[in-house]
This record gives C-alpha cells, sequence and structure tokens, in this order.
C-alpha cells in the first residue's frame, strides 16, 4: 500500500510490514499501523512512521546500543497483550527525542515500546523500574561507540532487521 | 465525578473485573490495592502524563531534525561532550 510521509515523499510498503499497535503509544493512541523504516542497515536509528498521518513519525532506536545492559523486566501482563511466547520474540525500541542546537539526544528508556517480533503488535510500555530514564542522554553514554558491530547485543535486535523496511537512497 | 467514602479494607467494584481496595493509611499516603482482568495495565497517573509529554516533544523534536537520520548519529559521534555531562 501507498503511504504518504512528509519526510520521505511517498512510499510503497506491504501490508505484512505494519507495525500494528494496540494501544498505541501515549498521546498518540489514535495511530495503529505503523512502519518501521531502516535507513541503511545497521543504522543505529530508525524512523517509526505512523502509516496514516504523514506528519507523524517517531525516530528510534536500539535501546541496547544506547545502554549497554538495558535488559528491563517488562510485566507478564504486557507480554500477554502481545501475544509473546518466547523471549526471542521481545523487541524493544526507545523512542528519541532531539534538542539542537547544540543537538543533543535523549532516549527514552522507561517507556519502550515492545514488539512482538512473530506477529508484530507492539505497544509502548511502561517499566515498573523507576531508575530508567525517561530522557537518558545519548551520547554521554556510549554512542561514541563504533555504530558497526553492534547490532546483535540485544535478545531479540537482530529481529529489527526483519520488522524495518530498508530504505533506499539515504 | 463519582465520590464515595470507604473505610480501611473497604473496596470498590468498577464494572464487573475491576476491584480496588483500601489496604492502609498512613498520614498522607493511602496504600490502595487493584484486582483486575488480566491484561488491564494500571499507572501511576503522574508518570503516564509524563510519558505522554516526552513523546509529544519526541515527535515535534522529529519533525525539525530532518530526514537524514544517519547525519544526525554522525553529528552525535563527533560532538563534544555538552557541559551537562562533564558534570
Amino acid at each position: 500500500m501507498k503511504i504518504a510521509t512528509t519526510r520521505l515523499g511517498a512510499l510503497y510498503i506491504a501490508e505484512e510490514k505494519m507495525i500494528l499497535m494496540q494501544r498505541g503509544i501515549l498521546g498518540f493512541e489514535g495511530y495503529k499501523r505503523f512502519v518501521l523504516l531502516m535507513p541503511s542497515v545497521h543504522e543505529p536509528l530508525f524512523w517509526l512512521q505512523a502509516a496514516d498521518e504523514p506528519a507523524l513519525a517517531f525516530v528510534v532506536a536500539n535501546p541496547g546500543l544506547i545502554k549497554k545492559d538495558y535488559k528491563p523486566a517488562i510485566m507478564p501482563d504486557e507480554l500477554e497483550l502481545l501475544d509473546i511466547r518466547r523471549s526471542e520474540d521481545i523487541v524493544l525500541l526507545a523512542i528519541m527525542t532531539m534538542q539542537p542546537p547544540p543537538l543533543q539526544v535523549t532516549a527514552n528508556l522507561r517507556a519502550p515500546i515492545l514488539i512482538n517480533a512473530a506477529n508484530r503488535k507492539a505497544n509502548q510500555v511502561i517499566l515498573a523500574d523507576p531508575t530508567y530514564p525517561m530522557q537518558y542522554l545519548v551520547f554521554d553514554n556510549g554512542a561514541k561507540t563504533s555504530r558497526n558491530g553492534a547490532a546483535q547485543q540485544q535478545a531479540g535486535a537482530g529481529q529489527l532487521d526483519k520488522l524495518a523496511v530498508a530504505m533506499t537512497g539515504s | 465525578m463519582l465520590i464515595l467514602t470507604r473505610k480501611l479494607g473497604e473496596s470498590l467494584l468498577i464494572g464487573d473485573d475491576i476491584k480496588i481496595t483500601i489496604l492502609g493509611i498512613k498520614g498522607r499516603q493511602i496504600r490502595i490495592g487493584v484486582e483486575a482482568a488480566a491484561g488491564t495495565i494500571v499507572h501511576r497517573e503522574e508518570i503516564y502524563r509524563l510519558i505522554q509529554e516526552q513523546n509529544r516533544q519526541a515527535a515535534k523534536s522529529a519533525e525539525t531534525s530532518g530526514e537524514n537520520l544517519s547525519a544526525i548519529w554522525d553529528k552525535l559521534k563527533s560532538a563534544p561532550y555538552p557541559e551537562a555531562a562533564k558534570k
């Protein structure tokens, strides 16, 4: 299907590539269908583009790349809601906030997006552990490491390639 | 808003599957138990609101960040540490 986006123009995305929000993203509950767009393979940042609103997109990243020991406990109810049966189907994405200039990027590690790689159902979940910050300053904390070779550090991170749609030309 | 008075140990039923019980009162703090069907997610309101606001900021910041994510990441990698990070 054709998806209009304000940043990337018109995209043609197969229906089965949609990420299907259940409750949705807090504050944006009305938007249920998203596409995960990967600028190039193993790029740390992705676009999470709303399929039904051209102007709505989030910059997201694999939180395992941002904080190496990021392995939060997720409430069983949240896993249940997405029919997650196997830990290898768990994919987490952190929503990034950019603050220019000077450029600062923070990652929301308290409320990641949880995706079931097996069925593409997703939700934003709020972690019970209050020590995960909502504004984790990124490059103070490891983004200076190489972008290459770090894609597999988190359980399920290898699933990102499967979930995402590769973009050409950027 | 419906306003009810409850005593310690008493409960409220909301619909058929949500039960709220007053478990303890200590000064200005009240312990509340929530029983609900599996899959009902309960949040502290202030956290919920903060995350909504963070999401709005994130969406807004993405609007102005341009389309080139590689450039953002490259800038990040080469940027000097901010003052905040030195503290």
